[in-house]
């Protein structure tokens, strides 16, 4: 049973030589409801308990599975009513989720971690990530004058926005900056602004620059207001963005209903992956009831074909990415930044919260079913910007300058 | 000594440090019209409204029908100086609302029609649709009349009601008052500073001294022969010495008397006087 | 003292001077930019037409907005999908959270306000927290009740009524206390009683200054709506701007400003109508 939760044989003869069998198993088994999980995966093929449902969404490319799979028909296909709600911010989602107003919701991928710790809510709150809604699909954008400042030693006193603290976006971005050899507290300004403002704001001055979401980074140039530094791929390949987030409470109360969701999903997924659907999916969610931008802008981002504010046309097939495996390693690689950067000061056994949050068992068990590969290692290793994150060993990576080679 | 039917029995108001009457004593029979006469300041209108209940005397009461009196009735009705009307509710609707008051059993149409009545009593039938901002002065005030004597009081209160009215139209409606109270019986009492009216109207006239510390220094009896009209009064014998007199107070007396109280001057009968002549009917029991 | 000037000179006179500035802002030019222009064809069908002469999206001209506004009004009432509704339906939505909100402290603010003018003890023991209070904006109630109450819906109602509560309840309770002695002598000597009085006599004679507050309390209730939408958004003309706003679209913010400020033009007229219904002269 251990084995099945934590298979990476080191990481597991670590821990258990730290903690003990009993100790763990039991440590593990009241976080993880394992003979809940084994019999809801057991009976998933049972029609769902909750037909009608919620889900959140904020319009941004990185939510392409989840609202394509409304008008492309996936939810149907699972015997869902879904109805996708377009949502104001972050932190409205967030509200309305713990309200149960929403049954499922995009979020950050941080988020859920967050929630589930209890950090920046009121107390801990069981979400989890149970599909990788992209990777990839965001970019460094400077405001036009900035065309011959590509350096970043060269940002001292710059003002950047981020769409939240809990984000892939933040981290990167602090990431990014630290290696170049700043301090994103004390040499630049991070403020976290909602997408749609992100624009706005460079144009008005505002901002020098922002690390956000798609399709803004691309409506920037298409306005003629910004360029695209880089794209977050060159900085991790495959880095999660954001995810498809459900509450634990799903897993044991609506089992089927989670796995038709979750099957929906997945399917919605490796239908986006593929690069000849591409220009389909784009021209499905571009419409006003979705992401309500202009097709051209959302076509440039999925197929990778884009202008980049330089005069130059760009080929960047894999751009943004779907693949929705909830590695945990990327969870513990997110903690370590929370850690790093102060969002979180007490100690965690970060493979204990990875497991909880990210659920890839079951995104695992689903994508099997579907006909698609599952990774046999939940637990990877990353490579960051050159540097290695070795899930084994994640402490190097809590310090604020990285050590790991 | 049998009570008069409405007893005003040693009353005094005073406020810290100023005493605006004190120990006041005087009575009016039923159907009796009486007037009371004096400068600002005397208190004539603080009598008004602790006859009308409006105000509490700080010592002493005031009995009507044998029984004494706490806070305003419909009893005793009151004619205000500046007419009160309602201006949102016609003047059919403001004697409606009075009546409404009175019998607070009768249905809309029987409001309305005994409204529609009063009003014609006074002369304004063709006018009752009409709000108040559409009416005369005069007429707004004859409107307060009908409401008034609608209410078939026990006691009318009059606070100099025609003094807002210009020459002319105060002429007509003291006439028609005349006229009205006799037709009715009905007891009255009016403050004044007009004394012609008073002499028109009044059967006596109660005579106060300026203020602070007023007193009722004297009680005329009109002994003029009933009915008066405007026209003729002043052919009446007796007319002039009566309004002499009373002149003569309100010019020199009304100050000269204030503050003092003589020795032979008892509150509780003050003197009664008679400039016009010997009465030529039998006063009505003191 | 002023002489009567006729309708048609001051509305000519109008109009003259509204052709003039949307003329003005129609021919000018200026889309600010630092960019050169742009030669690559590939490159230039990508990126939008400003952005192909170097140059960044502009404020959009009167014709432009003329022919978005005619777009809109064509068919507003179509239901697309739960995001995407017609103009007129978004409208309705809101329209019927003020309606909900300003209903609400209507029947809070009115009968309160009647007590308080009538209580000096009352208003005197009341009044600090309401001069506290009244202050604070929507915005800052809004995170209050959504914490609180956590339907969106809801709050949204709800920071309408707390903002809308405020002019109602202090115009009543003056109206109430300001009522002619007069009149209230007539009652008392009428024996009218406590209710009859207050609903006969009171209340008619307040209820040009209760309507007063009524007409302001309305105005910030729609300025409030417009505000709470936009930040939980869903439904309404407010969410439908931060939609547009999400767009980058600034023809459609401005249409919006219209339509927002005609809609609280037709709802002032509204009670302004029923204010004359109430109002009395001397």
């Amino acid at each position: 049973m251990l084995r099945a939760v934590i298979p990476s044989g080191p990481v597991r003869r670590a821990l258990l030589g730290r903690f003990g069998a009993a100790t763990l198993t039991a440590a593990v088994g009241s976080f993880f409801p394992l003979a809940h999980a084994r019999e809801a995966m057991a009976q998933a093929a049972g029609a769902p308990e909750k037909k009608d449902l919620k889900i959140g969404f904020i319009p941004i490319t990185c939510a392409t599975p989840i609202i394509m799979a409304h008008p492309m028909g996936f939810y149907a296909r699972a015997g869902l009513n879904v109805e996708v709600i377009r949502t104001a911010g972050w932190a409205v989602i967030r509200d309305k989720c713990i309200a149960g107003e929403y049954d499922a919701a995009h979020m950050l991928a941080p988020m859920p971690v967050a929630m589930s710790l209890g950090v920046g809510v009121a107390q801990p709150i069981p979400w989890a990530v149970a599909a990788i809604e992209n990777i990839n699909g965001q970019a460094i954008t400077l405001a036009n004058k900035h065309k011959d400042k590509r350096n970043p030693k060269d940002w001292k006193g710059f003002r950047f926005a981020v769409p939240f603290d809990f984000s892939m976006h933040n981290y990167l971005l602090r990431h990014y900056l630290a290696e170049a050899g700043l301090d994103p507290d004390r040499d630049v300004q991070i403020r976290a602004v909602p997408p749609p403002e992100m624009v706005a704001n460079l144009r008005a001055d505002n901002i020098d620059g922002f690390l956000g979401p798609d399709p803004f980074n691309q409506r920037a140039v298409f306005d003629g207001i910004g360029f695209i530094h880089l794209l977050t791929r060159e900085l991790w390949d495959g880095h999660p963005c954001c995810a498809f987030a459900v509450p634990r409470s799903m897993l044991t109360e609506a089992p089927n209903t989670f796995a038709a969701l979750l099957r929906a999903i997945i399917d919605a997924t490796a239908f986006a992956q593929k690069p000849e659907n591409r220009r389909e999916v784009a021209a499905a969610i571009s419409a006003q009831n979705y992401l309500n931008q202009p097709e051209t802008v959302v076509t440039q981002v999925l197929t990778g074909t884009y202008a980049d504010g330089l005069g130059q046309v760009q080929r960047v097939p894999d751009r943004i990415g779907f693949a929705p495996f909830p590695w945990p390693s990327m969870a513990m690689w997110i903690l370590t930044q929370m850690k790093r950067w102060g969002q979180v000061q007490r100690d965690l056994d970060y493979a204990q919260v990875a497991q909880q949050v990210f659920l890839s068992l079951d995104a695992g068990k689903v994508m099997k079913e579907a006909g698609q590969a599952v990774p046999a290692n939940p637990l990877r290793i990353e490579t960051i910007m050159g540097k290695s994150f070795d899930p084994a060993n994640p402490a190097p990576w809590t310090e604020r300058s990285v050590r790991a080679g | 000594m049998t009570r008069p039917y409405v007893s005003i029995e040693a009353v005094t108001r005073a406020y810290p440090g100023h005493v605006v009457f004190r120990d006041l004593w005087f009575g009016i029979s039923r159907g009796e019209f009486v007037c009371l006469v004096g400068h600002s300041g005397c208190g004539k209108t603080t009598v008004l409204n602790i006859l009308a209940g409006l105000d509490q005397p700080d010592n002493g009461g005031v009995i009507v029908d044998g029984q004494e009196i706490s806070g305003p009735s419909l009893d005793r009705a009151v004619i205000f100086q500046g007419h009160a009307l309602m201006p949102w509710m016609t003047a059919e609707q403001n004697v409606a609302f009075a009546l409404s008051c009175r019998h607070r059993d009768w249905g809309k149409a029987k409001l309305r029609a005994a409204a529609r009545e009063a009003l014609e009593k006074v002369g304004l039938g063709h006018a009752a649709d009409r709000k108040p901002s559409m009416l005369s002065g005069g007429m707004k005030q004859r409107v307060g009349i009908a409401r008034a004597l609608a209410l078939n009081p026990k006691m009318l209160l009059m606070d100099e009601p025609f003094s807002a009215l210009d020459a002319l139209t105060r002429g007509a409606l003291q006439d028609e008052v005349a006229r009205l109270v006799a037709e009715a019986q009905q007891t009255a009492f009016m403050i004044t500073h007009d004394v012609d009216e008073a002499i028109l109207l009044a059967d006596r006239i109660l005579l106060m001294t300026n203020g602070p510390d007023a007193r009722c220094a004297e009680v005329v009896v009109n002994t003029l022969p009933k009915p008066r009209d405007r026209a003729n009064l002043h052919r009446l014998p007796g007319y002039h010495a009566l309004r002499d007199h009373i002149l003569e107070f309100l010019l020199t007396r009304s100050r000269t008397l204030a503050g003092t109280r003589p020795a032979e001057w008892d509150p509780r009968r003050p003197p009664e006087v008679f400039p016009a002549g010997p009465p030529t009917t039998i006063p009505a029991a003191a | 003292m002023q002489r009567q000037v006729p309708f048609w000179q001051s509305a000519l006179l109008a109009a003259l001077l509204l052709a003039v500035c949307l003329g003005a802002w129609e021919v000018s030019g200026g889309n600010g930019g630092t960019g050169a222009t742009v030669v690559d064809p590939e490159y230039a069908a990508l990126v939008g037409q400003a952005a192909q002469s170097g140059g960044q999206t502009p404020f959009p001209k009167p014709s432009q907005i003329g022919a978005r506004l005619w777009e809109l009004l064509r068919d507003p009432f179509y239901i697309r999908g739960t995001n995407d509704q017609g103009i007129g339906v978004q409208i309705a939505y809101s329209l019927l959270r003020v309606a909900l909100g300003f209903g609400l402290a209507a029947l809070v603010a009115i009968p309160l306000g009647f007590l308080i003018g009538m209580s000096p003890l009352l208003s005197g023991a009341l009044n600090p927290f309401i001069q506290i209070l009244r202050p604070v904006s929507p915005l800052a109630w809004m995170p209050l009740a959504l914490f609180t109450i956590k339907d969106s819906t809801i709050s949204a109602i709800f920071v309408i009524f707390i903002c809308s509560l405020w002019p109602m309840l202090l115009n009543t309770a003056f109206g109430v206390s300001s009522v002619r002695r007069e009149w209230l002598n007539v009652a008392r000597t009428l024996e009218a009683g406590t209710w009859k009085t207050a609903f006969r006599v009171i209340l008619p004679a307040a209820a040009p200054t209760i309507l007063t507050g009524m007409r302001i309390s309305i105005g910030i209730a729609w300025l409030v709506i417009v505000a709470a939408e936009m930040l939980v958004g869903g439904t309404g003309i407010g969410y439908w701007v931060w939609n547009q706003w999400n767009n980058l679209s600034l023809a459609d913010i401005v249409i919006a400003i219209l339509l927002i400020g005609l809609v609280g033009l037709l709802l002032d007229r509204l009670l302004g109508a029923v204010a004359r219904l109430v109002a009395w002269q001397e």
